[in-house]
């Protein structure tokens, strides 16, 4: 008997436990909003016009991984000072690990359970776009203020012609130089008139400090590599993105270049070297004089590198070439409240505070630009040559705007790991990536 | 006797010998991942690997609980494993009775079709799944990650394996008496089993509390989710902090190494698959 | 005898039903779903509408996905290093995991702190477990290596080189694996009766004739289980892969659920994905048939 009510007990509490977990479906039945033609939600700090139409209550589900580099406090901050602005609407911000987003979010999307609206790197934009599961916002932009977001940020996020998605953050690549190293071999700092010939006369005088020393730390990678090719006139595919052009002789030549500081005069460490350590891992230890990497290090760098250090526009060869990683905020092409995750997404992307916040978490720079937020860029030191991060943008090379890039990077990727181990040559390399690539993946569709 | 006492000590000596090194095989990662829980973020990448921490801090478990309602998370998994271990338990129990004494046509095929579900990886049927759960209403709610223990067929399989052992005199004893085969399992044969039984309990409770991937895109509300889930949280795009995933993972085994002494008095004779003494 | 099987079926239904239930909701249906996305080129990006005729006009390929899989060299390759893991991993595996079990045969002071010890990995989960050994394997300070110097031997560059990087990974599933095993072969030798033992020590058998004469036999019920099951685990390892060595060096690790994953989530070819995964079904099934009927020649039942 009392073995059966203990039983009994158990389901009961199980099952209580079930309905107390069990939330409400989110309000996805509520009226849309009545579209608003001329309604104004300008950027702050001017005060924002009020909301013209009574409308229905609203809520409205936000995704996003940014909010863990430090942002959590301010996004809500900022959630409060919209939904104060915009009564009518609730925000329900959901902030996913950044290692499973993507699966999360896909799988949310294929399963007809997509969030109103979410953030999403550049990569993936282009294969949501391309499937079509992006809202076009080209209608509703009419109130952004393009001093505040540049006109060719909003226009990286357009696909075929149409804006979907707004602008959130971005980053660029930098060198990164150990100046007490240069110091100690008597050479001159690097600068914005340095060439790849100039960092390996660096590299070989740094390495010849000590047998654990190292010239330069620069991943080589297909992330690495598109934009490097640039570096050297070549690219990874052609001009209408139609064909592979992986294997081209100036591509070789770039390889080349790549794998001898490695294999040869070994002023890069080898992935054994390198053992469970990644390139800031290495850099940080202070016996490697320069490295190529995002501006997202400064932060890392100013706590951990017991150096001085400075950085400047990452040399080319026949030109230059830097990195434009963006991250940027669309609206889902399936939901019922466009317009009301639109205003949302406009307000993050244009506002002042998480300008200001990104800043002072000094990890990326947020597209949006205001003056004093610049201004505290650019004196937070180190580095103090803040101003090469901005020179960089002159320069930029996005990466291929392919759905596939994805696959592309991982093929790729194994043929740049192996010659970087010495196992293929850099030709050999590259012609397998070619020809892999050309079997696999389908430019043409 | 004098053979039989120095074979006694012989014995002893390389008993410890062997558990001493297969155990410091086992230790030695361990002791990494509480020393690299207790280091400062800087400390964790220095190298060489310091194996005595020069600088001793809290910080990282500090960071755990701040990053979110870390009694919530820790109850979230509680509440889910107890009751997926419970269902489970009495799904597997009675499934295994059927496959075991119950003669039934297309017996063999049917265990056999749940052996084979086994060979399917579950990020395959993750995105239908997630449309069957979603389109009945419960994303973020426990039902939809218990559920799943209706049907667990590492369960059934270890347990029809030591229901096979049972004399059939048993059950024919109390039909006898006229007890229904409800009473016979529950009354009878789970308590003869209690080994078998406790062993898929541990081992039920040990999956569910560490599952990720199903929690992951079913429980995505802060409130709703479970340890696992709510540790992977942590790692932003830039941010990676070793220390503070350490500290996390060494307080996700806390709760299943108790459960595990709990039940491993049940079967001190290891788990037993194809018997019962007497 | 009609009725009794019918009878039983009846009486049997109750006690299959929530199984059978979690089967048809958890299993079936959405293993039916995967098997239909199989024959399409769905991307798993847009919202899935099995069920509309358009979502087929659209995506049908039919055998498409099989024909690529079978004609790239990608999947072979993934196979190939699979088999590595398993040639590496299955022998080595029984081997500490019977040597666990045999050591704690006897009860002695400690071996209930031992059990307990070699259980800790099983219950870890592998994103801890992984992170442990990708440091333990480190080529230059990690701990493995530092103990190889000691007794003279360089290590190897383990998950840095494409030649020992599953030999890596092989060595983290033991370490997680062996007190599960162990437990259960020692469950097995507990039921070992001793008389045959003592038996056979009147008789003058030595240790090994007796491990191999009766241990072994008689432990063979529960040799196979573990091995259809360790063998089953291994073609589908993904989480000690993932998180250790990312398919990597060069495509090294790469296996078929990490590439399941990637293209289901990463390449946005759930259709593909879907297609890797029957033809993974198929292969475990095949060996796991092969096994069951294998069993009769080397597994013994009675006693």
């Amino acid at each position: 008997m009392k073995k059966r009510l203990l039983i009994v007990f158990m389901v009961l509490a199980m099952v209580a436990s079930m309905f107390a977990g069990c939330q409400a479906a989110p309000a996805g039945q509520d009226t849309p909003d009545a579209p608003s033609a001329d309604e104004q939600v300008s950027a702050a700090p001017e005060e924002p016009t009020e909301s013209e139409e009574s409308e229905e209550p609203v809520t409205i589900s936000f995704v996003n991984y940014s909010a863990i580099e430090g942002n959590a406090e301010t996004i809500d901050r900022m959630k409060e000072t919209f939904e104060a602005q915009n009564p009518n609407i609730t925000v329900e911000i959901e902030t996913l690990g950044y290692d499973d987003y993507y699966t999360q979010l896909q799988t949310r999307i294929a399963g007809s359970n997509a969030p109103d609206c979410f953030e999403l790197e550049f990569g993936p934009f282009v294969s949501f776009a391309d499937e079509g599961v992006l809202y076009d916002i080209s209608s509703m932009m009419s109130g952004i203020d393009t001093n505040v977001v540049s006109q060719s940020s909003l226009d990286a996020f357009k696909y075929n012609g149409a804006n979907v998605a707004l602008p959130y953050s971005y980053s660029t690549c930098i060198l990164v130089y150990n100046k007490d190293l240069f110091d100690e071999a008597g050479i001159a700092y690097p600068d914005d008139t340095w060439t790849w010939e100039d960092i390996n006369t660096a590299g070989e005088a740094i390495k010849a400090l000590g047998d654990d020393h190292y010239g330069i730390i620069q991943p080589v990678s297909t992330y690495e590599l598109f934009k490097v090719v640039a570096q050297n006139g070549g690219s990874l595919l052609n001009e209408d993105n139609t064909q592979f052009t992986v294997n081209s002789p100036e591509n070789v030549e770039t390889l080349t270049y790549l794998c001898d500081r490695i294999l040869n005069t070994n002023i890069a460490p080898t992935a054994q070297q390198m053992g469970s350590l990644d390139e800031w891992g290495v850099f940080m230890q202070g016996n490697t004089g320069m490295i190529v990497t995002g501006i997202w290090c400064f932060t890392r760098f100013a706590e951990e590198c017991d150096f001085a250090w400075d950085i400047c526009v990452e040399p080319g060869n026949k030109a230059k070439a830097t990195h434009y990683f963006a991250n940027g905020l669309a609206v889902s092409g399936s939901t019922q409240k466009a317009e009301a995750a639109y205003k949302w997404i406009e307000f993050l992307s244009t506002g002042h505070d998480m300008a200001m916040a990104r800043v002072e978490a000094g990890w990326e720079l947020p597209c949006a630009s205001y003056d004093d937020v610049l201004a505290l860029y650019l004196e937070t030191t180190p580095p103090d040559n803040k101003q090469a991060v901005f020179d960089s943008l002159e320069y930029v090379v996005s990466q291929p705007k392919i759905t596939e890039f994805s696959q592309m990077g991982d093929i790729l990727n194994t043929e740049l790991q192996a010659a970087t181990a010495g196992q293929k040559t850099p030709q050999q390399a590259l012609d397998d990536a070619q020809a892999e690539l050309e079997t696999v993946i389908d430019l043409t569709d | 006797m004098m053979l039989k006492k120095s074979n006694n000590i012989f014995g002893a000596v390389r008993f410890y010998v062997f558990a001493l090194i297969i155990g410091l095989l086992i230790a030695v990662p361990f002791y990494w991942m509480a020393i690299t829980s207790l280091k400062t973020e800087s400390a964790v990448l220095t190298y060489p690997i310091e194996w005595i921490p020069t600088e001793v801090t809290l910080e990282n478990y500090a960071s755990l609980f701040s990053s979110f309602s870390f009694g919530r998370i820790v109850l979230n998994s509680c509440i889910v494993s107890v009751a997926y271990t419970f269902v489970a338990l009495v799904s597997c129990c009675m499934a295994a009775f059927a496959f075991a004494k119950l003669p039934f046509r297309g017996r063999d095929t049917i265990l056999k079709i749940f052996i084979a579900t086994l060979m399917i990886p579950a990020q395959s049927t993750l995105v239908p799944l997630f449309m069957i759960f979603n389109g009945m209403g419960l994303t973020n709610s426990y039902f939809s990650v218990i559920l799943p223990s209706l049907f667990r067929v590492t369960g059934i399989f270890m347990l029809v394996q030591n229901m096979k052992t049972i004399p059939n005199d048993y059950i024919d004893a109390a039909r006898i008496d006229g007890a229904s085969y409800f009473k016979i399992l529950f009354r009878i044969i789970v308590p003869l089993l209690g080994p078998a039984v406790a062993t898929v309990g541990i081992i039920t409770f040990m999956d569910s509390w560490n599952e990720y991937l199903w929690p992951l895109v079913m429980l995505t509300d802060t409130d709703m989710m479970t340890l696992p889930v709510a540790l992977s949280t942590l790692s932003g795009m830039y941010e990676r902090n070793f220390g503070v995933q350490m500290a996390g993972s060494l307080i996700s085994i806390i709760p299943i190494v108790i459960v595990y002494l709990a039940a491993q008095r049940r079967f001190k004779d290891g788990l037993s698959l194809g018997g019962i003494k007497g | 005898m009609k009725n009794k099987n019918s009878k039983g079926l009846l009486t049997a239904l109750p006690f299959l039903m929530p199984s059978i239930g979690g089967f048809l909701l958890i299993s079936l249906i959405p293993i039916l779903f995967s098997l239909a996305l199989s024959l399409t080129s769905y991307s798993g990006l847009k919202g899935l509408d099995i069920f509309s005729a358009e979502f087929w006009q659209q995506n049908f390929v039919g055998f498409e996905n099989y024909q690529k899989i079978f004609s790239g060299s990608e999947f072979w390759d993934s196979l190939l290093h699979i088999g590595y893991f398993i040639i590496l991993y299955i022998p080595l595996m029984l081997a500490s995991s019977l040597g666990i079990a045999t050591l704690l045969n006897k009860p002695r002071k400690g071996s209930v702190f031992f059990r307990v010890l070699f259980y800790i990995p099983v219950l870890t989960s592998w994103v801890a477990g992984a992170i442990i050994w990708r440091w333990v394997l480190d080529p230059q300070y990690g701990v493995l290596n530092d103990l190889l110097a000691k007794v003279g031997i360089q290590g190897p560059g383990w998950l840095q080189d494409g030649n020992w990087a599953m030999v890596g990974i092989v060595l983290a599933s033991v370490w997680k694996d062996m007190g599960f095993y162990g437990l259960i072969f020692l469950g097995g030798l507990k039921n070992i009766n001793p008389e045959y033992y003592e038996a056979a020590q009147m008789d003058g058998a030595g240790k090994t004739q007796k491990f191999f004469k009766i241990t072994m036999p008689l432990l063979s019920p529960i040799i196979y289980f573990a091995l259809v099951l360790s063998l089953i685990n291994a073609f589908m390892i993904f989480a000690q892969v993932m998180i250790m060595t990312g398919g990597g060096p060069y495509g090294s690790t790469e296996v078929i659920v990490e590439r399941i994953y990637n293209y289901a989530f990463h390449y946005h070819k759930m259709g593909y994905a879907s297609a890797l995964s029957w033809i993974l079904f198929a292969i475990v099934f095949v060996l796991t048939f092969i096994q069951q009927k294998a069993q009769k020649k080397w597994v013994n039942y009675d006693a």
